[in-house]
């Protein structure tokens, strides 16, 4: 449909006659603009069930997006970029001649999801990260799990993320990842599972508040008769937990946010939860370890810092501890938090509990520790130190994403469908001669939501990134973020592959207007 | 109680801001004064550029191009462009310091002087550029001394904002009445754009009438209590200020800062214009830019610098 026409449709449709035509057409779904460059694929789409008709929780969304013109639409999403671009929400590019600011591209069009689906991820990430917490206090001590030989010795204690120096040390409540944020995605058959969990310094809580003040921005009325639970508590929770990981003794405690600094690409989300906390943003440069405590730096001098919501990854905390030429860190920090004179978070040495190997017996440490199976399904792994499985991922390279076991961020994987022949040789090769470096899984027709691209609502894929916090109890915010591969059929969502994020509507059961976040 | 960097960045934007918009309305001021058929406008351009230390008789001949790059060269570390960069490096610094609302008017100047229609805009109608970009500077300090706290980190942004601004006035008189020059400045063009680029044209028109005296001009940019540009009015503030962040600061005496900051309170205070006239006007300018410039270390040394063995718990 040419974008006249377009326009003209869109002026002419009642919304309720355009869905209802739907049922009748069969074949293509109803929204005017979207007939040409809506036809979903294989993937499960969030808004289309699989006979075209639109799904409930997403009726009143698609409805409106009927009466919106390509031109008001488009004009929505410049604002909504536009406003991004303001508040600074935004990367930098370093060129030679210039910097130029980038906002990470962020859709209009909300993903939804009902209370019912909710429920049960939400149960499924409490359960989960129970698991892993107690499998990290485990680990760094008694080691149980892997005497019993649940979980092979050597791929934990081989890992590099596993930190020797966290053996036998007192963690509060035993919670070591404070913050974490699980990727979750939804296969064809329209099941939630986990595809990765993030538990060393997970990112893009910010998107998700972001995003939502934009989304009431944009869709005002749709947002309200929605029903949609609300997100704003995220940062009044992270300070809550954050302060249950302080020792008992010292009465309100000082929590500070550990910045690597400004060039930092998350800097935005450091500034942005440490002024919606009411908490200092530090740098290493503003910190001093003196006798094992932890001071800052201030205009009246050397304050006490108890608690170190740290984004900075474990290997630059402390040059002493860890990597020697990390400027990022403080030196001393280590002893300090040996010591129990502060407390950080996340713990260092979480991030061998979401190696993507270790990721493959998560089901068995569930049922280990907690005696339940899995709520959250995870996705079939190919461990390649096994000399089994590695044969069968070598002969189904075509078929099988593989991954490389220490990276992260889209990056060192190889998309065997979507690879030519020489990239999936060379990778073959990478893989044979360091198997224990690789795990494969079968290729996730990601579920695909509607987006606005150029102009046209089309189907792309996404992921949903939840954020679960853990201290003296476990709580997620209803709310994530929405990944986007914004390239037409790219399964990648990663910002750092061009990918982008939208808002996420988790909706209310209907009898309770108001909702407060249910601890475990 | 803040952290130190964030104090210091706090300073710094005060005096980038500062800074920014002194140089916008100096160029502002050269470009004007090229309208009209008279000699001023050379003279007006070369106080302009003696002000900024680029006394180049040459340069101010071409004057379109002299204001340009007061305004735009990435290459001057004084620039326009360069100061905005700077100070909006500083507020993301300390983006959990300061208020949304003057974020982003800073935010949305930065954009717009560095963004690539920026020299095409300035090309297109420089007299437009520089009053909107004077405009939103003011819009800055607008929002921050509505929306902000004006407590300890306001104190410090302000500090940044009166010493920059007790040294650009008293550079700027320096060059008009100082006794270095041969000839002070009497071309009374030459003197009402004098006012002019310390914003005071209209507030000295109502307190002398339009008798542009050099003396008056003296006695107003450097000792009127009420106007907000003259070098006593600042140094009040400075001290003020001083005084509320060093409230905080647990010292023994006082802290070297603030006793320097009443001592240059106190010059001004005291003295009048005709001393001023009898002595020449150099000797009580150096002063004060050389006890701003004082006042500057001693709050670095104070505030941010300190030796960590003064304060380390005993």
């Amino acid at each position: 449909m040419k974008r006249e026409e377009a326009v003209q449709a869109d002026k002419d449709s009642d919304p309720d006659v355009t869905v209802a035509s739907v049922k009748t057409n069969d074949m293509p779904p109803g929204l005017p603009m979207m007939q040409a460059a809506y036809l979903p694929g294989l993937a499960f789409d969030e808004m289309y069930a699989a006979d075209g008709e639109v799904r409930d929780h997403y009726s009143s969304v698609h409805a409106r997006l009927t009466t919106l013109s390509p031109e008001a639409l488009a004009d929505r999403q410049k604002t909504l970029e536009r406003s991004f671009l303001l508040q600074g929400i935004t990367f930098t590019v370093y060129g030679a001649e210039t910097t130029t600011e980038r906002i990470i591209p962020t859709d209009l069009v909300p993903r939804i999801i009902p209370s019912g689906e909710w429920n049960q991820i939400e149960a499924g990430l409490i359960q989960r990260l129970r698991a892993l917490n107690m499998f990290l206090d485990d680990i760094y001590g008694e080691q149980k799990i892997l005497m019993d030989g649940v979980v092979p010795r050597e791929l934990v204690l081989g890992a590099p993320s596993y930190r020797r120096e966290m053996q036998h040390l007192y963690v509060p409540h035993k919670a070591y990842a404070n913050v974490c944020g699980s990727d979750l995605i939804r296969g064809q058959d329209g099941q939630f599972a986990v595809l990765e969990d993030n538990l060393r310094v997970p990112s893009g809580v910010s998107y998700m508040l972001a995003n939502r003040d934009a989304a009431k921005r944009t869709f005002p009325g749709t947002f309200r008769a929605a029903n949609v639970r609300p997100v704003e508590r995220y940062p009044d929770l992270l300070l809550a937990t954050l302060k249950s990981m302080a020792p008992d003794w010292r009465p309100d405690p000082q929590v500070v946010v550990l910045t690597p600094g400004v060039y930092n690409s998350a800097y935005y989300e450091h500034a942005y939860l440490a002024r919606l906390m009411g908490a200092p943003l530090v740098e290493g440069r503003d910190l001093v370890v003196h006798e094992n405590m932890v001071y800052m730096r201030t205009t009246t001098g050397l304050r006490r810092v108890d608690v170190i919501y740290r984004r900075v990854d474990d290997d630059f905390i402390d040059p002493l501890t860890f990597r020697r030429d990390s400027g990022l860190g403080v030196a001393g920090l280590f002893n300090a938090y040996r010591a129990g004179n502060v407390v950080m978070c996340n713990a260092p040495g979480t991030g061998v509990a979401d190696d993507k190997a270790v990721y493959a017996y998560v089901p068995d440490i569930i049922r280990y520790y907690l005696g339940e199976d899995a709520i959250l399904p995870n996705i079939e792994t190919f461990l390649c130190r096994e000399p089994a499985q590695l044969s069968h991922v070598l002969a189904n390279l075509d078929k099988l994403v593989v991954k490389a076991v220490g990276a992260s961020g889209g990056y060192g994987m190889l998309v065997g469908p979507h690879a030519s022949r020489k990239e999936r040789e060379t990778f073959a090769e990478a893989l044979k001669a360091d198997p224990a470096n690789y795990i494969a899984q079968p290729t996730i027709q990601l579920s695909t939501a509607p987006c606005l691209i150029d102009g046209r609502i089309e189907p792309r894929h996404v992921d949903l990134r939840p954020f679960i916090l853990s201290g003296e109890k476990i709580v997620v915010t209803p709310g994530a973020l929405t990944r986007v591969a914004l390239r037409r059929g790219s399964l990648v969502v990663n910002s750092s592959q061009g990918g982008g994020s939208k808002d996420t509507w988790i909706l209310a059961d209907d009898d309770s207007a108001t909702v407060e976040e249910t601890p475990s | 109680m803040m952290l130190a960097r964030v104090a210091d960045s706090l300073y710094w934007i005060g005096r980038y801001l500062e800074r920014a918009e002194h140089f916008s309305r100096l160029a502002d001021v050269m470009l004007n004064a090229t309208l009209d058929r008279s000699d001023a406008a050379a003279q007006t351009a070369y106080i302009a550029l003696s002000a900024v230390g680029d006394a180049d008789m040459a340069r101010a001949a071409r004057t379109y191009e002299a204001a340009r790059a007061l305004v735009l060269d990435r290459d001057d570390p004084n620039s326009v462009v360069i100061s905005l960069s700077l100070a909006r490096e500083n507020a993301r610094q300390v983006r959990d310091q300061i208020t949304t609302e003057t974020w982003e008017r800073l935010n949305l100047l930065y954009l717009k002087v560095t963004s690539d229609t920026a020299s095409a805009a300035f090309e297109s109608g420089s007299s437009a550029f520089l009053h909107d970009t004077i405009a939103d500077l003011h819009l800055f300090k607008g929002a921050a001394d509505a929306t902000m706290s004006h407590g300890e980190g306001w104190r410090f942004l302000m500090l940044g904002a009166y010493l920059e601004r007790a040294q650009l006035i008293a550079r700027l008189l320096e060059v008009c009445f100082g006794d270095r020059r041969h000839a002070r400045v009497t071309d009374r063009i030459a003197l009402m754009n004098l006012l002019r680029m310390g914003c005071a044209l209209e507030p000295y028109l109502r307190r002398y009438t339009a008798e542009i005296e050099p003396r008056h001009i003296l006695e107003f940019l450097v000792f009127d209590e009420e106007f907000p540009r003259s070098i006593r009015f600042a140094t009040t503030r400075i001290e003020e200020h001083l005084v509320g962040v060093s409230r905080h600061v647990a010292t023994g005496g006082l802290a070297a800062p603030e006793r320097l900051a009443g001592r240059l309170k106190a010059r001004l205070q005291y003295a009048d214009v005709d001393e001023l006239e009898s002595v020449g006007a150099s000797a009580l300018l150096a002063t004060v830019i050389s006890e701003c410039a004082g006042i500057h270390n001693a709050v670095f040394d104070t505030f941010v610098a300190y030796s960590l063995e003064m304060k380390l718990p005993a």
